[in-house]
Formats: structure tokens, sequence, C-alpha cells
């Protein structure tokens, strides 16, 4: 293969040029070997990289939408602040319950951070960045995203604590009720892209523009899907600290506890990183090199999130489910419906983006119309029983 | 439209965020290690800022009737302490953290030794109302806290806490001279 010096392929050239210096004195599958390891080790400290950073974005983000400063202490701005908080993570200590589950226990944080890691293999960093090209992309990391529950689940189980089993039995519920709309919506995107390679999805929205602009009903639900799936506010049920305490990782400390951070930080950038390839055309972009296109839109949608999370209230478990079956699932399946009828009917592209943009702002209208009739009828039978 | 409330309190928090922003680049060069008194703020409409004070280096100014710890004030034309050692605030005090020990008659006397203790003083101002001949009065210095419990200050360093907080005239700050 040509090993081209530009700032496009940068990452591409510095892999093929050490490729090639090994294999001039290696035997091929030891060279094989050694690079399949070297990717998972970048993978890996991308993603501890990716939470140092982003943890000191979610407390400055705070603390700014709170009219604070946040922390600005240590280094300019406060910019060292998450190695503190490594450091003093290291050195705490290591605490097991004597009536815990100690297996279980000590096996749950690393099943959900090895579960959040993986789903790294598949995101698409740049043009011909990917780690793993699968040709079912999408649905590896729906698969892979999904192995967190069993995590939480064996987390809850093996602390022996009321509110840890509380937290467990909300993510079984949670994430597999929210498991149902993503997977709709994921499916629209499918439909669209006709592939589940998430280059080729990026590579399908080169053509027909990005799928946020075609679809912004499917994008609203994939969103609220996704943040749910990745326990963030307002669907952070499972951590819910005012009403039980910490969620699955309260009987954690130290190390233990700082891999449950991790993963969730790990889920909050691969998330992002597959709503920006799925809506906002992965690594598309003028000018700027693919990969920076594509950590630019990451960290917007990281931000949105933030934003969301310091703006609403926590909102109530069955409200959550109530949301999710009587809301979320028939509005996939209505976008479903509308999506495959518009692809299969209409073939050319620019009339049928058209077609699914009016639908899918029909679609939004119709949601919020129906759940605006659903709690006026609730308000007036409130009145009525009031009178009564 | 339902649905709308959700944007209008996004709305919300990005305004405060921009806010803080805009308030820094307003004091650009030195954004939040002021030194000394932070100025009081008038608050405006939307645009609030940061409302965090960053203590050591800012400081809120005490309210002028704050009660902090004794001090001694000078005779404005020789600079001495203006305490006779009559006894009086030892005597009002209600909970003995004074002790006045004096020599010389008349004009004359002055304290050879004035101890106070400030971990037990209450911040009653009993001391200062007694005070016939306007000596004493309460600063607004409140970073009490030591590293022994050698509470007991002395009258050298109660001198140089009132020339600290240029406290003059007892009743300066309460509107009552």
């Amino acid at each position: 293969m040509e090993n081209v010096w530009t700032i496009e392929n940068v990452w591409n050239a510095i892999g093929m040029a050490l490729q090639n210096w090994l294999a001039g004195f290696l035997p091929a599958w030891l060279v094989t070997l050694i690079m399949d390891l070297l990717v998972i080790v970048v993978l890996l400290a991308i993603g501890i990289v990716a939470v140092l950073i982003l943890s000191f974005l979610e407390r400055k983000v705070a603390a700014r939408a709170g009219d604070r400063y946040g922390p600005n202490r240590w280094g300019p701005y406060g910019v060292l602040q998450p190695f503190a908080d490594a450091i003093k993570m290291l050195i705490k200590e290591d605490i097991v319950p004597h009536v815990a589950d100690r297996f279980s226990f000590n096996l749950a944080p690393v099943i959900v951070t090895v579960g959040a890691v993986m789903t790294y293999a598949v995101l698409p960093f740049g043009r011909n960045m990917v780690a793993a090209n699968l040709n079912i992309g999408i649905l590896y990391f729906a698969a892979v995203g999904s192995l967190s529950i069993i995590g939480l689940l064996t987390a809850g189980w093996g602390s022996r604590n009321k509110y840890a089993l509380i937290s467990a039995f909300r993510s079984v519920a949670q994430l597999i009720t929210y498991e149902v709309p993503l997977a709709l919506c994921i499916i629209c995107v499918v439909m669209l892209a006709g592939s589940l390679s998430t280059q080729d999805i990026v590579l399908a929205q080169q053509e027909r523009g990005w799928f946020f602009l075609l679809m912004p009903g499917i994008f609203i639900l994939y969103f609220l899907a996704a943040s749910a799936e990745m326990i963030r506010c307002p669907f952070d049920l499972l951590e819910a600290d005012s009403e039980i305490v910490a969620g699955h990782f309260i009987e954690y400390s130290g190390m233990k506890f700082a891999l449950f951070f991790l993963a969730e930080y790990i889920h909050l950038f691969a998330g992002s990183a597959m709503m920006v390839t799925l809506f906002f055309g992965g690594w598309l972009g003028p000018w700027l090199p693919s990969w920076l296109w594509f950590l630019i839109k990451t960290f917007v949608v990281i931000f949105v999130f933030m934003w969301i999370r310091n703006t609403f209230p926590r909102i109530r478990i069955d409200q959550v489910l109530k949301i999710g079956w009587k809301v979320m699932v028939p509005a996939g399946l209505v976008g479903l419906a509308i999506t495959g009828f518009v692809d299969k009917l209409i073939a050319d592209t620019l009339i049928a983006g058209v077609v699914l943009f009016v639908c899918n702002i029909a679609l939004i209208v119709g949601v919020s119309y129906f759940m605006g009739r659903a709690q006026r009828q609730k308000e007036m039978a409130a009145e009525g029983a009031a009178l009564r | 439209m339902y649905g709308t409330g959700l944007l209008k309190g996004l709305s919300v928090t990005l305004r405060h965020m921009i806010g803080t922003f805009v308030t820094d680049v307003r004091k650009f060069p030195r954004r939040y290690f002021r030194d000394g008194v932070h100025p009081t703020r008038s608050p405006e409409p939307y645009l609030h800022g940061a409302f965090s004070i960053q203590y050591p280096e800012e400081k809120v100014p005490m309210w002028p009737r704050f009660r902090g710890p004794l001090v001694h004030l000078r005779d404005p034309e020789t600079g001495q302490p203006r305490c006779t050692a009559c006894g009086m605030c030892e005597r009002a005090c209600p909970h003995g953290c004074i002790k006045v020990e004096g020599e010389g008659k008349g004009k004359e006397r002055k304290p050879t030794l004035y101890q106070y203790n400030v971990g037990r003083c209450i911040f009653c101002r009993q001391c200062v109302e007694s005070c016939p001949f306007n000596a004493i009065e309460l600063s607004r210095f409140y970073e009490l806290a030591c590293y022994d419990k050698d509470t007991i200050w002395d009258l050298p360093r109660l001198l140089e806490l009132g020339d600290k907080e240029e406290i003059k005239e007892q009743g300066q700050f309460w509107g009552e001279t």
C-alpha cells in the first residue's frame, strides 16, 4: 500500500510506516499481532484521554450554567484538575463490604468498562480511520453497548445494598426499554444508507445530505433514546443521587469506582460519536482534515448533552418507562414506516429527502399534539375529581 | 405547542453560561485573581456573570456593624494607646476574657498588661459600651482560625490590628459618633 504523508491521513501513515519497519525483521503473523494490539492500546488511550477531558468539561459546563467558575486552582484555568482527581482515586482505600458477593462485586467494574471500550472498535474517527470496518458495525455497536447492563446488574447484586439493587432493577427496565426506539431509529438510518457499516453510512450521507436534515423527527427520538442508554440526565435514574444515593456504584471506592466513572464517560463519548456518525455526517466536512471534523462534531454533541444535564430535572422511573413504551416506541414505528415507504416509492434522492423532511416535521408536531392532548385530558380529569 | 417549555429552559441555562463569559471578557486582563476586598455587585437583570468569590484573593466586605474581635485605638495626637487601665471592660465582660493591670495615677495611668482571650469572647460589645475613654472597639476582622489554642492577644497585637483595620474612633462604623 502507498504511504502518503498529509495531515488528512497522518495517523494512517504513521501506522503504515511502523508496519513496514516491523515487517523488515519480523515474521508476518507477529507483525499482524503487534499492530492489532497497538490499535487496542491506542483505542484505550483515546478512551482515557477522552474521560480526562470530559470530566473536566462536565464540571466547567455545570459551573458556568450555574453562574460559577468551576475548578480553577491547579494549572491555568484548572486544566490539571482531572489529574488531581485521578491521583485521588488511585490512592484511595479499596473497600469491599464483608457481606458482598466478592466475585461479582469485583467482576462488575471490569464488565462495564470493557463493554464501554469495545464500542470504540467501530467508530469511524476519520476517512479510513476505523479500527475494525465491520460490515455489521452498527449492530455490533448496539450489541456491545448494551453489554454494560449485565455489569450494572452484577454490581447491584454483588454489593448487597438496597440502593444498588434498586438501581440494578432500574437499569434493566430502563435500558431494555430504550433499546427498542434506539434500534428503530438506527434501522431508519440503515434503510437510507443501505448498509450496516459505519463507513458506508458516512459515505451515504455524502450523497444524500446529513441524515439530521433529512429526518429531524427520527433524530430527536434517537437523541432521547441515546441519552437514556448513556444514563445521562434527565434519564439518569440509575444514579439518582437524590433518591438512591449513588445507584449501582454506591459501595465502590477507589479504583473500582473510577472504573465505573470511566465507563460512564467512555459511553458518553462513544454515544456522541455514534450520533455524529449516524446523523451529522461523521467525518465529512470542508477544509479541515476528516479526523478533526469528527472530533469537533463529537464535542459539540457532548456539549449539548452536558447543557441538557444542567437544565432539566430528573424524571420519575414510571414516567421514564411510560414515555418509552407509550410515546417513543409508537413514534419510532411510525417513523420507520414513513422512512420505508418514502425510500421504496420515491426513487429521486432530492424529492425523497424533501418528502422525508416534511413527514418528519409532521411526526414531531403530531407527537407533540397527542402528548399535549393527553396532558390536558389528565388535568381536566383531575379538575373534575376535585369538583366532585 | 407541547414541549416548547423545554427549549425555553435550555435558553435560560445557555444565557447564564454565555453571561459568565461576557463578564469575564469585560474584566479581561485579571479575571478572578483580584486582590483585597471584593467590590459589591449590583445585579444585572439577564447577564449576571459568575457569582463566586475566589476567597483567599477576593474577600467580601463586612457590613458596618459586624462584630469581630476587640482592638485598641490610639490617641490621634500622641499615637499612644488611649487605654488607662481603669478595668471597666474587665468588669463588664460576661465571660471574663479580659484581664487588665496598670500603673500610675490619674492621667498618667497606663496599662502594663492587657490580655484579651479571643477564644472565649462572644463579641457582645459590652466592653466597648462600658469604656469611658473610647479606647476600644470591635473590628471587622474575621479570619480567626489558628493552629494552636493560644488565643490570648496582648496589647501590641490589639493595637496593630486596630491600625490595620483603620479604626480611628469608637463607633466609627456604627453611625453613633
